[in-house]
Parts: structure tokens; sequence; C-alpha cells
């Protein structure tokens, strides 16, 4: 074949700036680091890479959710703890209160000490986070949710519970409405709750009673007593439904499901109510305290129907107990999930980073042995197109 | 004696001939485009003797030109077809190190602002957190105008290339045809080729093959006429056709190619125009400029409409209904040049799971309209009739038309063409953005059976009563009323659905219990509408439900990518091509020096051995004239 000059010329340099071009690109990929450095070297692991980068985003924003969420918990927890022991101390003075040896004074001082117990109550009720939201007002975060008018406390939030996005697939409630932590706490044990009418005049105590197999037929319960050793009970619509005889000291009456234990005496026209749970607040439990603390003890009747009204309000600040220790489980349980969500999360996020790495991050060893090859190719290219062109039929005329 | 005398000079003057030519290839071994020649000789006619012909020396019989036409013409249909590889590749590239940064691409930037979202959500009263997003959303919709803004100053680089290639291929054609004037002119006085004239005019037509696929066909003048796409004359003879561009019938900004013959009208050729850098252009514009655009443009549709549709179901942090998020820009109608109607159109994206990456043309037939999808080239079956009551429905469009169109008026419609282009930020105050849902759900505190009400979700923001408060109020427990009327059996965990919203009871509810469902008033907590926004985001919303707007963004790039890698390929192949051809032209045509030293050094010593018979000649006349003079 002929070779005719300029392509030999032309060659040359096409292969050398060929050469050239390929020394760019190894040295660009050694100054990023990375393999790919548009779209086009690698298309479908430069899409790839952009899946994971955004999911990459995405975890860290989870994260940042989740420390949202921990946060708000945890001040949520903080405040049930002290909600917890100012109830301790309130239900150790009612013990004392309850306690026979006490006179008017030692009560009153006793019902000043729970009345700033209250207050400090319903100040916890109000706290707020490091954004100045409050804790307890559900959606209405910027409005205050409890506020004290007279003897009793109100509630301006509502029962919203803000969920964030802690992973693809979960979310974890911040905190709790004020509704649910504070004012919806089941009344008596929780399927119904008992009472003395404040018009007895005997001494009869009722206890707060226990549910018989699950067995408790909701409705107005009335026990009347006819006689301080008889007793009729009454139906929603005042209808006898049974009658029973009263031993005059202590009696177990079981009816519907209900079993109340009596002690006392009761007199003639006695009545005591037995009615199905709602919900009390825990405000209204202890302001129901206070009225029973500045209630008159003078006559054995006042005595029993303290003694109920004690009894009652002992039992309901153990529900008013156990529910905040329910919700405290409930935030402790969310931050345990959150952790090990968190854990969860710093694995998958190692492994997307190895495989992002893997599809876009340069074999540095790889790239420097290309990139000595590559140098020794133009080296050789350049050499031999000088050492070609030196070569001619006219340097030998002379 | 005479006889080997002129015998001695004709040998003279041909190696002189020789010798001329060889100095010709070497003075021109860098010539583009030039063929070697070769001094063909052919002895003269001997003169007979009764004892046999005696030869009578040499003549030069032509210069030949070293030129293969088959070879020629595999050089220009691989560089035409390399020329427009080459220019694709060129804008491809660009385009594809537009979207080649991962910090600042759409994907990222998009995150950026679902995870500004994620932060209102964690604190919705946050002013800040807040103006993050906006900020967010600012950036995404600016990413959004600068990738179209780009892609804009492409479309109009290639309008600019395209006005010069009219103009280059004009000239080229114009020194083509005065160059098949002035080579038959000369074939026809000297009976000879005009060896430099004719690689003038093949470098012309080399040179023009680059621009525009061409074909030729030579004619008993030794003109060359040109043809261009398919079978348009470009030259005949010495005549040139003018190429020209014409303005788009549909887009006034936009170029469509022309040839116009010597005084008629423009031909648009530009559906039969291929190969070169003007095909090249052609090619990107139609095959990855526009369809880019239009998906760009479909992301910032997809983007205004779920982010709009899902804001305006919550309230801000005044209480008020989420207004517009983002604004996108409108649907495109463009009329042709030559319709005689004056219909105009209202053009409204309804469905954006059915809106198509493609242009439409919308013709009045002499029944009612026809639409063709430009991507496919499919008929698109319309529905409607084309009133406000009854709109023109396909593909996620509904098109409205007033005034009044006549049969053949055509219409191009462009739904996403625009829509990055307007794509904005429609909100400045923080406290505007939406977060909160409109209502709120509770239960009522003397509730004494077991039943939980869930949150709540809009399903119809625009209802009227959305916001009114409703009290649901157990019967007993399997039936339920609203706002005490009606009795509605209840099933735990069902959906109920009223006013616009839906909730699910779930649980025993006892007799008479309460629960309701009122105005979200004060609700600066809430994060449900922000959670569902980002939500949304991530929802299936594209492609009739099958992707999502992450989905069809990183379908961009990664196209874009598949495309660049491909025409890179193609385009270096060719380009093997193309130097093959080169080379097989270089290996007949092109001068090597060692070969005309060579041929140098054979001539002259020739021409040398031919001056030693004029010497010879000399010697023996002299010793005839010595022998035949009187001393």
């Amino acid at each position: 074949m002929r070779i005719s000059t300029s392509a030999i010329h032309a060659s040359a340099v096409a292969l050398l700036n060929d050469r050239l071009a390929e020394l760019v690109k190894t040295q660009n990929q050694l100054s990023t680091g990375k393999r790919i450095l548009t779209p086009a070297d690698d298309p479908t692991a430069a899409v790839q890479a952009l899946e994971l980068d955004r999911a990459l985003h995405e975890s860290k924003q989870y994260e940042r959710n989740s420390n949202a969420a921990t946060t708000r918990l945890s001040f949520e927890e903080q405040a049930l703890a002290d909600a917890t022991s100012l109830l301790d101390r309130i239900r150790v003075l009612t013990i004392q209160a309850n306690s026979g040896a006490m006179d008017d004074t030692a009560r009153n001082s006793i019902a000043t000490e729970i009345r700033t117990r209250l207050g400090e109550l319903v100040d916890i009720a109000n706290r707020r986070d490091a954004n100045g939201e409050y804790l307890f007002a559900g959606y209405a975060t910027l409005t205050q949710p409890f506020s004290v008018s007279g003897t009793s406390v109100t509630y301006a939030g509502d029962q919203g519970v803000r969920m964030l996005q802690t992973s693809e697939t979960q979310t974890v409630a911040d905190g709790h409405p004020g509704s649910y932590v504070f004012m919806d706490i089941p009344q008596g044990n929780g399927s119904f709750y008992t009472a003395a009418s404040n018009t007895n005049t005997g001494t009869g105590v009722i206890d707060t009673g226990t549910v018989l197999n699950g067995t408790w037929v909701a409705d107005n319960y009335t026990i009347q007593f006819t006689s301080p050793t008889t007793y009729d009970i009454l139906d929603g619509t005042n209808t006898v439904i049974s009658s029973g005889t009263y031993s005059g000291t202590s009696e177990t009456i079981t009816f519907n499901g209900v079993q109340v234990n009596f002690t006392g005496k009761p007199a003639t026209g006695d009545t005591f109510t037995v009615s199905p749970s709602g919900s009390e607040d825990i405000f209204t439990t202890i302001s129901n305290l206070l009225t029973t603390l500045a209630r008159p003890d003078n006559s054995e009747a006042q005595s029993a129907l303290f003694a109920t009204e004690i009894g009652a309000t002992l039992s309901q600040l153990d529900r008013a107990l156990e529910h905040l220790s329910s919700v405290r489980s409930e935030v402790g349980g969310r931050l345990s999930v959150l952790e090990s969500a968190a854990e969860a999360r710093a694995d998958r996020e190692l492994d997307m980073q190895t495989t992002l790495s893997g599809l876009r991050d340069l074999d540095f060893a790889e790239a420097i042995s290309r990139l000595n090859v590559q140098l020794t190719g133009l080296q050789a290219a350049q050499q031999s197109y000088a050492q070609i062109t030196q070569l001619s039929l006219f340097n030998y005329l002379r | 004696m005479s006889n080997f005398l002129s015998t001695g000079i004709s040998g003279l003057l041909a190696f002189q001939r020789a010798i001329d030519t060889i100095s010709h290839n070497i003075a021109n071994v860098g010539t583009e485009g030039y063929s070697r020649q070769r001094t063909e000789f052919m002895t003269r006619t001997p003169n007979p003797y009764a004892n046999g012909m005696v030869g009578n020396g040499v003549d030069v019989s032509t210069i030949r030109r070293v030129y293969d036409d088959l070879i020629a013409s595999q050089v220009r249909a691989s560089s035409s077809t390399f020329s427009s590889m080459d220019t694709f590749a060129a804008y491809m590239e660009r385009l594809n190190n537009l979207f080649a940064d991962t910090d600042t691409g759409l994907t990222t930037t998009l995150q950026k602002f679902v995870n500004a979202m994620q932060d209102v959500a964690n604190s919705p009263s946050s002013i800040p957190a807040r103006q993050v997003l906006l900020s967010e959303a600012r950036g995404l919709a600016e990413r959004l105008r600068s990738y179209d803004a780009q892609l804009a100053s492409y479309d109009r680089q290639i309008e600019s290339q395209l006005e010069s290639e009219a103009r280059e291929i004009s000239t080229l054609a114009d020194g083509i045809a005065q160059l098949n004037v002035q080579i038959s002119a000369s074939y026809a006085v000297y009976q000879q080729p005009p060896n430099d004239l004719l690689d003038q005019r093949d470098r012309l037509i080399d040179e023009l093959s680059t621009h525009i696929d061409v074909s030729t066909v030579p004619q008993s003048d030794g003109t060359v006429n040109v043809f261009i796409g398919t079978g348009q004359s470009l030259v005949v003879g010495g005549k040139a056709s003018d190429m020209v561009t014409l303005t788009d019938p549909y887009d006034a900004g936009r170029h469509r190619m022309g040839l116009k013959l010597e005084g008629g009208n423009a031909a648009d050729i530009t559906s039969s125009l291929t190969g070169g850098s003007l095909g090249g252009a052609l090619e990107f514009r139609d095959q990855v400029l526009d369809p880019a655009r239009n998906a760009l443009g479909r992301i910032s549709v997809a983007l205004q409409s779920v982010v709009n549709e899902q804001h305006a179901a919550g309230i801000d942090l005044n209480g008020l209904p989420g207004g517009a998020f983002f604004d996108v820009g409108e649907v495109e109608v463009l009329n042709h040049a030559s319709n005689t109607g004056n219909a105009t159109f209202e053009v409204t994206r309804t469905d954006t799971g059915a809106i198509t990456e493609s242009d439409y043309y919308l013709e009045k037939t002499a029944t009612g309209w026809s639409l063709r999808r430009d991507s496919d080239n499919a008929m698109v079956p319309l529905s409607g009739t084309g009133t406000a009551a009854d709109p023109l429905t396909a593909d996620g469009l509904s098109i409205v038309v007033s005034n009044t169109a006549n049969t053949g008026d055509r219409f191009l419609i462009r739904p996403t063409r625009a829509a990055a282009n307007g794509f904005e930020v429609m909100i400045s105050d923080p406290a505007k953005i939406a977060a909160a849902a409109p209502i709120r759900t509770g239960a009522a505190s003397t509730n004494t059976g077991t039943g939980t009400i869930s949150p709540g979700k809009v399903v119809q923001a625009d209802h009227p009563q959305l916001r009114s408060d409703v009290t649901i109020e157990f019967i007993d427990a399997n039936t339920y009323s609203i706002n005490g009327s009606g009795a509605y059996p209840y099933t735990s965990g069902e959906p109920i659905v009223y006013n616009g919203w839906q909730v699910e009871i779930s649980g025993a509810p006892a007799a008479g219990d309460t629960f309701t469902v009122s105005d979200n008033t004060g609700g600066a907590g809430d994060n449900r509408n922000a959670l569902a926004l980002v939500q949304s985001l991530s929802s299936k919303v594209l492609d009739n439900g099958t992707a999502s707007i992450n989905d069809t963004t990183t379908r961009l790039v990664g196209n874009i990518g598949v495309t660049t890698r491909q025409i890179q390929a193609s385009r270096d192949a060719q380009e093997v091509i193309r130097q093959e051809s080169v080379d097989a032209r270089n290996a007949v045509s092109g001068v090597n020096l060692d070969e005309e030293a060579a041929n140098l050094l054979r001539f002259q010593q020739a021409y040398q051995a031919a001056a030693q018979l004029i010497n010879v000649a000399n010697s023996l006349f002299d010793s005839l004239l010595a022998a035949t003079s009187r001393r």
C-alpha cells in the first residue's frame, strides 16, 4: 500500500491526540476521585448513583426527624416524671388526711399544700419544648392548653397527635395531647365508679369495687337502704332489680358484674351510686379532694362520707398515677423504637455509601497503573513519530 | 542524423515535463485535496523504412490526475455521516455535562425541597423552618428554569447554526457551479483535463459533504451535478440553487430549510435533509432537545399539580386554606401561518397522569377535529365537541375552541414546552405555607366505650362545609347519627365520609358516645398536611400512575447519558470508517515524497541521457563536417 507523506503526519497527529485525550480523562478521574464524570461515562451506574444519593439525603432527613422526635419525647418524659412525683406527694398527703388523728387545722395545712401542688401541676401541664411549643396542647401548640378558673381547670388544646416520619415506612408520634395525659383518666376502677350521697345520715362507706369476671352490665345503679339492714338495687330506670340484707357491719354486695364492699352502719334512706366510668381529669380529682378536705367532719355520717370520698380520691389518684406511668412507658417505647431505627438507619446508610462508592468512586490503584500505561504509550508514540518523520529519501540526495 | 537529434530533443522535452510534474507534486505535498499527477508518455509514430520501422522518440500524451471516483464518493458518504454524528455528539456532550453535576442536579434539589418540607413537619409553627422551605422551593424553581434556559440557548444556537449552514452550502454550491463552467470551457478548448480545477471542485464537494449528504452525477462535458436530500438538485452544470432558511409556519422563532431555484420560490425540504453538520443539528433538535425540554416541562407540571393540590387541602398559620404554591407555564397553542379561520384555544391540563412529553398537531376536518401525537405519529381519539361545556379531551388535555376554524386549519399544541420556564413559587409569606390539616377530630371525655377516632383526612378540599363542626353520636353500639340525624350502621374501622373529609372510628363505642370533627382552629403545631405533601411528592403521579416525579427525573438524566454514550460510540466508529476511506484515497492520490524523489532521480538520469544524445549528435555532426571539409 502506498502511504502518502501527508497521511503519515495526519494519522500520527490524530493518534497522539487520542492518546492525550485518554490521558486527560484519567487525570480528571484521578483529580476528582470519581470514576463517573458525566452520566454518559456509565449511564446505568450514574442513574443508580443518583437514586442512592437521593436516598442518602432522605436518610439524613429521617435522622433529623428522629432527633426532633427524640427531643420532644424527652421533654415530655421529664414533664411526666415531674407530674408523677407531684401526684405521689399528693397521694401521701391524702393518706395523711385520712388518718383519724387529724384536726381541722392539720387538714387545712394539708389542703394548703395540695392547693400549691395543684398550681404546680398546671404549670407542668403547660410546659413548652425548646421551640416554645406547648408540649400538651395537641395541634394547638401555640395556645396555652390549661387554664385555671375558680376551682376548675379547662383544656383549650385539642386531641391532635403530631406524627413525624422517621423512615420511609415508619412514623412516630412526638408527644401526647394534654387531653389524653391529664384529662381522660378513667373514673373509678375503669368500668364503674362508686359514690355516696352527701345527704346520707348513716356511717356506711362504699369502696371502689371490682368487676366480677368481666360481666359488668353498664348502667346507672343506685343502692338504696330501705332499712339499716335491707337494701334495694335500682337500675337506671329506677326499677328494683334485686334486694338483699345487710349484716350491719360489713357486707360484699354483688350484682350485674359489680362487686362492692360495704362497711359501717348505713341509715334508712341512704343511697350509694354505681355508675359507668367516664373519665375524670387529674385537676378535678384534686379539686374534689380539696372540697372533701374542706367538708366539716363533726358527725359519724360526715366521717363516713369523708371516708367514701377519700377512698374514691385515692383510687382516682392511683388511676392517674397508673395512667401517667403507662403514658411514660409509651414514651419510653417510642424512644427505644427511635433508637433501634437509628441503628438500622446507620447500617443502611453505610450500605448505601459502600454501594455508591463502588458505583461512582475511582479505583485509584487501577487508575494510576492505567495512567502509567497511557503515559508510556504517549511517549512511545511521540518518539516513534519524531524518528519516522526524519526519514526521507531527499536526505540522501546530495 | 537529424532524426535522432529530434528523438533526443523529444526525450529532453518529455523528461522536462515529467520533472515539471514532479516538482508540481512536491510543491503541493501540503495542499488539501491535491491529487498527485503523472506524466503519461507515448511513442511517436515511427518512420517507415524498407528495413523496418525506426522509432521517432517520445511525446507526452497527457498529465494524468491519479484519482478514483469510487473512493472519493466513499470519502464523502463517510465524512457526511461522521460530521452529522460529530455535531450531534458535540451538542449531546454539552447537554450531558449540564446534567452531570449531582450536587446541583434536579434530583438533589428536589430532595432538598422534600427535606425542608420534613423540617416544617418537625416544627410546623417555626417560621425559620418555613422560611427555609420557601428558599428551597425557590431553589428548585430556579433550577428548573435555568435548565430550561440552557436548553433554550442550545435551541437558539441551533437556529443560528442553521442560518450559517444555509449560507455556507449556498457559497459552496456557487463555487462548484463556477468551477463547472471553467472546467467545461477548458475541456472544450484544450481537450485535456484541467487537473487542478478538478481537484478544486472535488475539494468543494468534499467540504459540502461535511455540511449535508450529497450525491454527484458526472456529465459528459466534464461538469458534475450535485444533489442533496432525496434528490433535490443543488448544482446543475453552471447553475446553483440557493439554500435558505424559512420561517417555521407554526413558530416564527424557528427555522426550516428551503431550496430556492434561480428565480423560483423556496421549497421546504427540511424533512428530507440528512447527514452532515446540518443534518446532525436538525436531528439533535428534533430527537433530543425538544423532547428534553418537554420532559423538563412535564416534571414542572407534575410538581405544580401535585404540590398545589395537596397544599390546597391544608390550612396555613392564619387558618386560611393553602393557596397556589407553584405556578407553571401555560400550554402553548400555535397557529399555522396558512390558516384562514380565526379560532383561538383555551387548552388546560386536566390530568397530570395522562400528560405526555409529546407535542400535538390539531387539524380541523370537514367533520370535526383530528389530533395527531408527534412522538409516535399516532392519531389520538378526541372526545367532546370543543365547547366550554363539552371540551375536546385527549391525553390529559382539555381544549376549548372559540371563534371559528376552517377546514384544513392546523394548530400545534405544546402541552409542556413552556412549563419549566414559567415555574415559580407563588408564596412569599412563610406563614402562608399550609402545613396543617383543616379539620381535627376528638372523642368526648364522657365517652364510656372504647371507640377511637382517626385524625381524619381531606378528600374534597373545596367542600363548602369542610370545616363545619360535625358530631357523630352513637345511638347504640352498632348505629350512629351524624349531627343528630340519620342512623348509620357502624363497622369498626370503616371510613366515614362527610362534608369532604374522611375519618375512621374503631373499637367498641357505647351508646351515647360522641365524636367530633371540627375546624382546626389554632392548630399551629399540626403537620399533617406537610407530611401529606412529602408523601404526595413521592407518589406515582405520572404516566398513568406508574412513575413518580423522581423516577421521571432520573429517567431524563439516564436517557441523556445513554444517548450521549451511544452517539459517542457511533461517532468513534464512524471516525474509523471515515479515516479508512480517507487513507484509501490518500493511498491512491496522495503525494509520497520518497516516491517523488525516486522519480526525480529517474527522470534526471533520463534527461541526462537524452542530453547525451544531443552531444553525440553534435560530435557526429562535427566528424561529418570534418570529413567533408576542405583543408
